[in-house]
């Protein structure tokens, strides 16, 4: 036999081995797969169950605290709970409606801990962990912003950008909304500032999401403030670098394509979360007390259907209304007192004088 | 000292006393809870070993399938045309996968090979992309892994790749997709990690690949061909702006050698890079074992002490051409030679300039910036100028 020939067979018999050695490592990992498949399954279940059993021990042992139908499980410390939630429950109620009873069967479960950092604390799985030094003020914020009411579905939610919480600064929002007003790069938001009630409703995301480019940002020059303003870091880079560069330098044409380029709903509104916070609390407020009932009854319908049932009229009317309050609610500009220029005044006089008036002295 | 003099002493120091009263609390300021964040719950420990079991699944099923791939297209990519290809794709989901799909596909990949200014290569690449995220008996896969050549196959690299919802949604066809298409192909060719150095570079030797080895692979993730570096995206994104806390947050995390790295220290640089470079695992390892490469399934740049390795190989092969970077890819020496010798300068160095390019230089200890001291310098000579002149000026001789 040839030296080749013996060369080939010494490699088919390698490659013969190897290649049994890979089969027999695939059937090992195989085993291997099912073997841990079964034993996460089993983890899982375990998982679950021990996961229930902390949700029961967490109330084990500690006080529960029912105001109205807030029911707060936490063990206990000088954190003002009590009166935080007295003051906190009016103001969940008068948003949720009949709706808040469901809370009773939902309780927030609060760890107080020691607020010295380097106190050694328990490891805690359920609920919040609140130092027990904190203010009331601040226990009304922590509960008015963790309530545990159900999430709406996801069409409200994907609407609203978050959770439907109490106001906390609703006076605030409310000229947040103003300067949004006045100020986004988006003629919808003009037009609605100076009364155009369908174009509110646009801004708000009630229409059609086609063409929603051309409507709320129909001028070059917006398009390029949202494309430079909002999306810089995003699409300069990679496949869409040039098209950005272009951009800037003028082009709307590639601002236009760059816009029709963002997925799903990721065209930013005109209007943000705040004005559609504030609108959803206009129509509960209008709506009595069933009205965040009838807001969630039937998610299929369209956002502004649900939220003519919750307010109990025409969404039209009930923009018109927000609006209404938006105007009323523009900012006040920061005053400048009158003794304030007295005193400026006065402290330059004052320097000047003494500038003035100080004596020569001798070098003794 | 002369009595009007002690006299506007006094008036000043009664000045100061009342403004201090009237601008300083008495009992220190207010406790605020302004910044005050709460703990997260943590995860029960059988939750967490349900999690790492769910891993160590992962680890398996994907070691698994890589070889069962890597055999089964044994006989396709023996082909000659097949082998012209030096690229193949391979869907894998429960369903039945539309023809249009395979075409959007492969007309993806060759625009990311190409970009990778590939063509016929020695080593070719499988990729399999699955599209039934979560459908098989275990969890889901969230991260690539990859099968580097040995010595039953040496002429492919195979990367399992899960599409997860978002690409497999693309790739089985959602309406107005086509605007997607630029980000599916660079997705493609960052899903490449490994392999696209293979099918570049060939197979290292073996020095550098038990280096990678050690390393997992984490300063060889992508391959890239952008310049200049910083329009691409980078890991360096997530650490933020050192205007805001979280930037530091992150740098407080980082290991002194990262931290000396992004301050410009050479020794910390080439600690980071040299790690594994002299390391024996793996060294007795039988070529013909399965060499699996597996990244990190979530927030992988957290782990990261080269920041951002994810690009260092692809910014060393850019930056010292083709040539001298395969003189070091294959090269018998120690890494540090090797690299020292493609870089021809000390790889600490040169990677602390690498290092700058990404990161603003950190500060480290409690030195003021050269410009303070200038400026406060200065404003001590004008003061001590003018006061002096003042002096002279109102003596009387």
């Amino acid at each position: 036999m040839s030296r080749s020939a013996w060369v080939f067979l010494l490699m088919s018999v390698a490659w013969a081995n190897s290649a049994h050695a890979q089969d027999t490592t695939v059937a090992r990992l195989r085993a291997r797969a099912d073997s841990l498949a079964r034993a996460w399954r089993e983890a899982g279940a375990l998982a679950n169950l021990v996961d229930s059993l902390e949700r029961a021990r967490a109330g084990e042992g500690r006080d529960t605290i029912a105001v109205g139908a807030l029911r707060i499980v936490t063990n206990p410390s000088p954190l003002p709970l009590r009166q935080a939630a007295a003051r906190a429950w009016p103001v969940i109620d008068s948003l949720y409606g009949t709706a808040g009873a469901d809370l009773a069967r939902r309780p927030y479960i609060v760890h107080a801990v020691d607020p010295d950092t380097a106190a050694p604390r328990a490891s805690f799985h359920v609920g919040l962990e609140v130092p027990w030094d904190l203010d009331e003020a601040s226990v009304v914020t922590l509960l008015l912003t963790n309530v545990p009411i159900a999430p709406p579905d996801l069409a409200l939610a994907d609407w609203l950008g978050a959770s439907l919480r109490p106001a906390v600064r609703s006076q605030y929002d409310r000229a947040t909304v103003y300067v949004q007003l006045v100020t986004a790069p988006s003629a919808a938001a003009r037009r609605c500032y100076l009364g155009d009630v369908g174009r509110c409703a646009d801004a708000l995301g009630f229409g059609d999401p086609a063409g929603a480019l051309e409507r709320w940002y129909p001028s070059s020059g917006e398009r390029r403030a949202l494309v430079i303003g909002s999306f810089a870091e995003y699409f300069n880079r990679g496949a869409t670098a040039t098209a950005f560069r272009a951009c800037a330098g003028g082009s709307d044409s590639d601002c236009t394509e760059l816009l029709r380029g963002l997925t799903g709903n990721a065209l930013p509104k005109p209007l943000g979360y705040e004005a559609r916070t504030t609108l959803v609390h206009l129509a509960l407020r209008l709506g009595g007390r069933d009205a965040y009932r009838r807001l969630l009854a039937n998610p299929a319908d369209p956002l502004a259907a649900r939220l003519t049932a919750a307010a109990g009229m025409p969404v039209d009317s009930l923009i018109s209304r927000w609006r209404g309050q938006v105007m009323s609610s523009r900012p006040r500009p920061v005053p400048l007192p009158v003794w304030g220029f007295a005193v400026a005044l006065g402290w330059t006089v004052l320097f000047a004088f003494c500038g003035l008036r100080s004596t020569r002295w001798r070098v003794t | 000292m002369a009595r009007d003099l002690r006299r506007w002493v006094v008036a000043t120091l009664v000045a100061c006393g009342v403004v201090a009263f009237a601008l300083l609390p008495p009992r220190g300021a207010a406790v605020t809870r302004a910044g005050l964040v709460f703990a997260i719950p943590q995860s029960t420990p059988a939750r967490l070993r349900a999690q790492a079991l769910a891993a160590e699944w992962r680890a398996a099923d994907g070691a698994a399938r890589l070889l069962d791939q890597r055999a089964r297209a044994r006989s396709v990519l023996s082909s000659p045309e097949t082998r012209k290809l030096s690229v193949t794709v391979v869907l894998t989901g429960p369903q039945s996968i539309p023809r249009e799909a395979v075409a959007r596909v492969a007309s993806a990949m060759d625009s990311s090979w190409a970009a990778l200014g590939l063509g016929e290569t020695k080593i070719g690449v499988l990729v399999v992309i699955d599209l039934a995220p979560g459908t098989t008996s275990g969890p889901a896969q969230e991260a690539p892994m990859y099968l580097e050549p040995d010595s039953t196959n040496r002429t492919t690299c195979v990367a399992l790749v899960p599409g997860g919802l978002y690409w497999s949604r693309f790739i089985l066809g959602t309406p107005g997709q086509e605007r997607e298409r630029p980000y599916f192909v660079e997705w493609l060719r960052a899903s490449l990690g490994p392999c696209a150095f293979y099918a570049t570079y060939g197979a290292p030797s073996k020095t550098v690949r038990r280096w990678l080895t050690v390393r997992q692979w984490d300063i060889g993730r992508f391959l890239s061909t952008e310049n200049p570096v910083r329009r691409a995206w980078s890991s360096t994104d997530m650490l933020g702006d050192p205007r805001y806390g979280w930037y530091w947050e992150r740098i407080y995390t980082f290991s002194p050698s990262t931290v000396a790295c992004m301050a410009g220290r050479p020794a910390g640089c080439r600690a980071l890079v040299l790690r594994g470079g002299g390391a024996s695992d793996g060294a007795g390892r039988a070529d013909s074992l399965p060499r699996i490469v597996r990244t990190e399934p979530r927030r992988w740049w957290q782990a990261q002490d080269l920041i951002p390795g994810e690009r260092y190989l692809s910014d060393v092969a850019r930056t010292v051409g083709r040539e001298r970077f395969l003189g070091f890819w294959g090269s018998p020496l120690p890494v540090d030679t090797s690299l020292a010798l493609a870089l021809r300068k000390p790889v600490g160095e040169w990677t602390a300039e690498w290092q700058h390019r990404y990161t603003p230089r950190l500060r480290l200890g409690p030195a003021a910036p050269v410009t303070a001291y200038a400026l406060a310098v200065t404003l001590g000579v004008l003061v001590l100028f003018g006061a002096a002149l003042a002096a002279q000026r109102r003596q009387v001789r």
